[in-house]
C-alpha cells in the first residue's frame, strides 16, 4: 500500500514541481511581498507598510468602490438576464436553436482588444451608433466617456453583453437536467407556466445560479479589461478605476511590488468572502 | 365518477401514424388496463386521454363530455408517472399540496385532503421527507398520493410500478387494487407486464404496433383469444405454436397434422367454416395444457433441452426440430437435460390459427 502510493506519488512528481513553482511559490512570495518596504533597495520587513497604506488610501477606496457598485448591479443584472436567455434558449418554440447558442456563446470567444475597440466605437459621443439610436427616438445624446456615471454604465453594459450568454449556456445545462414529466404533473396540477416557473424551475435551477453568482463574482473582482481599454485606464478621472486597474497601476506602472500584492490579496479575501456568504444565504435548508 | 370513451382515436407525430383509430369504452368504476409490448402507443393513449398530447383525430370523451380540447387540468383526471415526476425540491406534504396551494383550495381543505392521502396510503410518518430521501416504493406512494388528493374521476397509471423490484411490485400491486376498491373511481392503467394486466384488470385492451387486438376480461382473453397475438401476449409463460397442415375435414371438426411431429395428427372439431385442406395453419397450446401421455387426443415425443425446477412447478424446454416447445409439469422434478418425454395435446385445450394469425374458431 505504502510503496503503492510512493509509486504513484513518482508519477505526479513532475506535475507537483510544477505546480509548486509556478502555482504555490507565486501565492505565498506574493503573500511575504505584501508585508514588506519594496520601493527601498534592499527590500525590508515592515508589516504595516503596505497594509496600513491601504487602509488609508483614497484610490483604493474609490477603486473598492467602483467595483463593489459594478459588481452589485452587474451581476444580478447580468444573471437575471442569463436565466431569461436561457429560458428562451430551451424553449420547444425556438428555431434555429444552434444558431443562438453559438451566437449567445460567442462574444467569450472574441478577442478582449477587438470587444473593447468595437465597444469604445459604439459608444463614441459623434459617431456611436448608439448616440445615433438615442437621437433618432428624440432623446439627447450622451457623452459616454466624458462622465463617471455613463462611463460605468458602459463597462457594466459591456461585461454583460460578454459573459451573459456564457452563463446563459451553463444554465441552460441546468434547465435541461431538469425532467420533462414533473412540469407535465405541474400541468395537470393546474399550475401556470409563470407559476411553473418560479416554484419549480427557479428552485431546482438554484444551485446552478449560484454556482454561475460566484463565478461571477470572482470575475468582477478581477475586472481589468473593460476599465483598461474601454474607460481608458478607470477614466473619465479614476471614476471607473477598479481594483485590477489599480493592481495593475501599482505593479505594473509604479513596480511597487509589496502594495499591489497586498490589493491582490484584498481582492481574493473579499471574493472569497462575498462568495462564502453568498452560498450561506443560498444554502439548502435541512 | 365517470366512464372514458374513445372514439377512432388516431394519433400521429409528423407523417408517423402511431396509433390508429382506437375505440375504447371504459365504464364508470372500471379498471381497465392497457396492456402491449414496448412502443405500442401505450403511454400515447394514456397521454391522450390526460391532454398531455394533441388528439390528431377522432374524439375522446370524459363523464360523457367530449374533452379534445379541455385543458389537462380540467378533465378531472390525475395521473401517476413511470418515473413518479415528484417535485424533487419539497417534501412529501408539499408535493401533495402543492396543485391545490398553487390554485388558492382553502386551506383546511387542502390539509384534509393531504392527511386523508396520508392515511391511505399509510405515508404519513414520511410527510417532511423530500423525494430523494425515500425509497422506490415509498416515491411511488407519495405520487400516488399526489393523484388522489386531486379527487380525480379517472386515474390514469403509466407503467407505475417498472421501477420497482419484484417483491415491491406485487406489493403495490395489491396496494392499488386495494385502493381502486377503496376509492370506487374509473383507473385507467398502462403496463407491458401481462401478469400485472392479468392481476389488476377488470378489462384488458391489448395493443399492438398502434392497434386494438382484443379487449375483454382477463380470463376471456386467457381462454379465447382472438387472435394469435394475444394469445401469445396473455399468459406465462408464453403459449406454444405448433406448425400444422389441415389434412382433412369431416363434418364439424378438421384433422390437422404437426409438420414437425413426424405427422401426429389432431382432430379438432369447430364451430365455424373448417379451413380448406392443404391450408397451413398454427395451433396454439399453453404450457400448462400439456398432458401426460396418453391422456390428450394427439401424443408427441420431445426431447428436453433444459429443465426449470421452481418448485411448485416446472418448466421443460424441448426442441422438436425447429421447434421449442415449453412444457409445464407439477411433478417432473427428476427429469432432466436430455431426457426424452411423450407429452399429450387435448383437443379443446388447444386453439387453431390460420396463417395471419386470426383465430379458426
Ligand atoms: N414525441 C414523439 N415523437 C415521435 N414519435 C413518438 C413520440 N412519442 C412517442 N413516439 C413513438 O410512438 C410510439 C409509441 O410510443 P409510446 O411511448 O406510446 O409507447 P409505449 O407503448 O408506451 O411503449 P413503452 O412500453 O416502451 O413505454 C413509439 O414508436 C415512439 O417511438
Ligand atoms: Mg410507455
Amino acid at each position: 500500500m505504502r510503496y503503492q502510493n510512493a509509486t504513484a506519488y513518482r508519477f505526479l512528481a513532475p506535475y507537483l514541481l510544477i505546480f509548486s513553482i509556478f502555482w504555490l511559490w507565486p501565492i505565498i512570495s506574493s503573500f511575504l511581498i505584501s508585508f514588506q518596504a519594496t520601493r527601498t533597495v534592499p527590500w525590508r520587513f515592515a508589516p504595516t507598510f503596505n497594509w496600513g497604506r491601504l487602509i488609508g488610501d483614497p484610490a483604493f477606496f474609490n477603486a473598492l468602490k467602483n467595483t463593489l457598485l459594478i459588481l452589485v448591479i452587474q451581476v444580478p443584472v447580468m444573471i437575471t438576464l442569463a436565466i431569461v436567455m436561457a429560458v428562451l434558449l430551451n424553449s420547444p418554440l425556438l428555431k434555429a436553436r444552434g444558431l443562438f447558442r453559438f451566437a449567445f456563446f460567442a462574444p467569450v470567444v472574441v478577442g478582449e482588444v477587438a470587444y473593447s475597440a468595437v465597444f469604445r466605437l459604439m459608444f463614441n459621443l459623434d459617431y456611436g451608433i448608439i448616440n445615433k439610436l438615442l437621437n433618432s427616438v428624440g432623446l439627447p445624446r450622451i457623452d459616454w466617456f466624458s462622465n463617471v456615471t455613463p462611463a460605468m454604465a458602459v463597462i457594466m453594459i459591456a461585461v454583460t453583453w460578454r459573459w451573459a450568454g456564457y452563463n446563459a449556456i451553463i444554465l441552460l445545462a441546468g434547465l435541461q437536467s431538469i425532467p420533462q414529466d414533473v412540469y407535465e404533473a405541474a400541468t395537470l396540477d393546474r399550475v401556470s407556466k409563470l407559476k411553473q416557473f418560479f416554484y419549480i424551475t427557479l428552485p431546482l435551477l438554484k444551485p446552478i445560479i449560484v454556482f454561475c453568482a460566484v463565478l461571477s463574482i470572482i470575475g468582477t473582482m478581477q475586472l481589468f479589461t473593460e476599465p483598461f481599454l474601454i474607460t481608458e485606464r478607470g477614466g473619465p478621472g479614476g471614476g471607473t478605476e477598479t481594483l485590477g486597474l489599480l493592481l495593475y497601476r501599482q505593479g505594473f506602472r509604479s513596480l511597487n511590488f509589496g502594495y499591489a500584492s497586498a490589493i491582490a490579496y484584498t481582492m481574493a479575501g473579499l471574493a472569497i468572502a462575498i462568495s462564502l456568504v453568498q452560498l450561506w444565504l443560498t444554502r439548502e435548508p435541512k | 365518477m365517470a366512464a372514458v370513451t374513445l372514439k377512432n382515436v388516431v394519433k400521429r407525430f409528423g407523417v408517423f401514424e402511431i396509433v390508429h383509430g382506437a375505440d375504447i369504452d371504459v365504464e364508470d368504476g372500471e379498471f381497465v388496463v392497457f396492456v402491449g409490448p414496448s412502443g405500442c402507443g401505450k403511454s400515447t393513449l394514456l397521454r391522450m386521454i390526460a391532454g398531455l398530447e394533441d388528439i390528431s383525430g377522432g374524439e375522446i370523451a370524459i363523464g360523457g363530455k367530449v374533452v379534445n380540447d379541455v385543458e389537462p387540468a380540467d378533465r378531472g383526471i390525475a395521473m401517476v408517472f413511470q418515473s413518479y415526476a415528484l417535485y424533487p425540491h419539497m417534501s412529501v406534504e408539499q408535493n401533495l399540496s402543492f396543485g391545490l396551494r398553487m390554485n388558492g383550495n382553502p386551506k383546511a381543505d387542502t390539509e384534509r385532503r393531504v392527511k386523508r392521502a396520508a392515511e391511505i396510503l399509510r405515508i404519513a410518518e414520511l410527510m417532511k421527507r423530500r423525494p430523494r430521501q425515500l425509497s422506490g416504493g415509498q416515491r411511488q406512494r407519495v405520487a400516488i398520493g399526489r393523484a388522489i388528493v386531486r379527487e380525480p374521476q379517472v386515474f390514469l397509471f403509466d407503467e407505475p410500478l417498472s421501477n420497482l423490484d419484484a417483491e415491491l411490485r406485487v406489493q403495490m400491486r395489491v396496494e392499488i387494487s386495494r385502493l381502486h376498491k377503496e376509492l370506487g373511481v374509473t383507473m385507467i392503467y398502462v403496463t407491458h407486464d401481462q401478469t400485472e394486466a392479468m392481476t389488476l384488470a377488470d378489462r384488458i385492451v391489448v395493443l399492438n404496433a398502434g392497434n386494438i387486438e382484443q379487449i375483454g376480461a382477463p380470463l376471456d382473453l386467457y381462454d379465447d383469444p382472438a387472435n394469435r397475438f394475444v394469445a401469445g401476449f396473455v399468459g406465462s409463460p408464453k403459449m406454444n405454436f405448433l406448425a400444422a397442415q389441415v389434412v382433412g375435414n369431416d363434418g364439424s371438426a378438421t384433422v390437422v397434422e404437426l409438420a414437425n411431429h413426424g405427422g401426429a395428427r389432431l382432430r379438432k372439431s369447430l364451430s365455424g367454416a373448417p379451413p380448406a385442406v392443404g391450408a397451413e395453419v398454427v395451433l396454439g397450446v399453453r404450457p400448462e395444457h400439456f398432458f401426460e401421455a396418453g391422456e390428450g387426443d394427439c401424443d408427441i415425443a420431445v426431447k428436453a433441452d433444459v429443465a426449470e425446477h421452481l418448485g411448485s412447478v416446472s418448466y421443460i424446454y424441448a426442441n422438436a426440430g425447429p421447434e421449442e416447445l415449453i412444457i409445464e409439469r407439477e411433478a417432473s422434478r427428476q427429469r432432466a437435460t436430455g431426457d426424452h418425454m411423450v407429452v399429450s395435446i387435448k383437443a379443446g385445450r388447444s386453439l387453431l390459427f390460420d396463417k395471419s394469425g386470426a383465430r379458426i374458431r
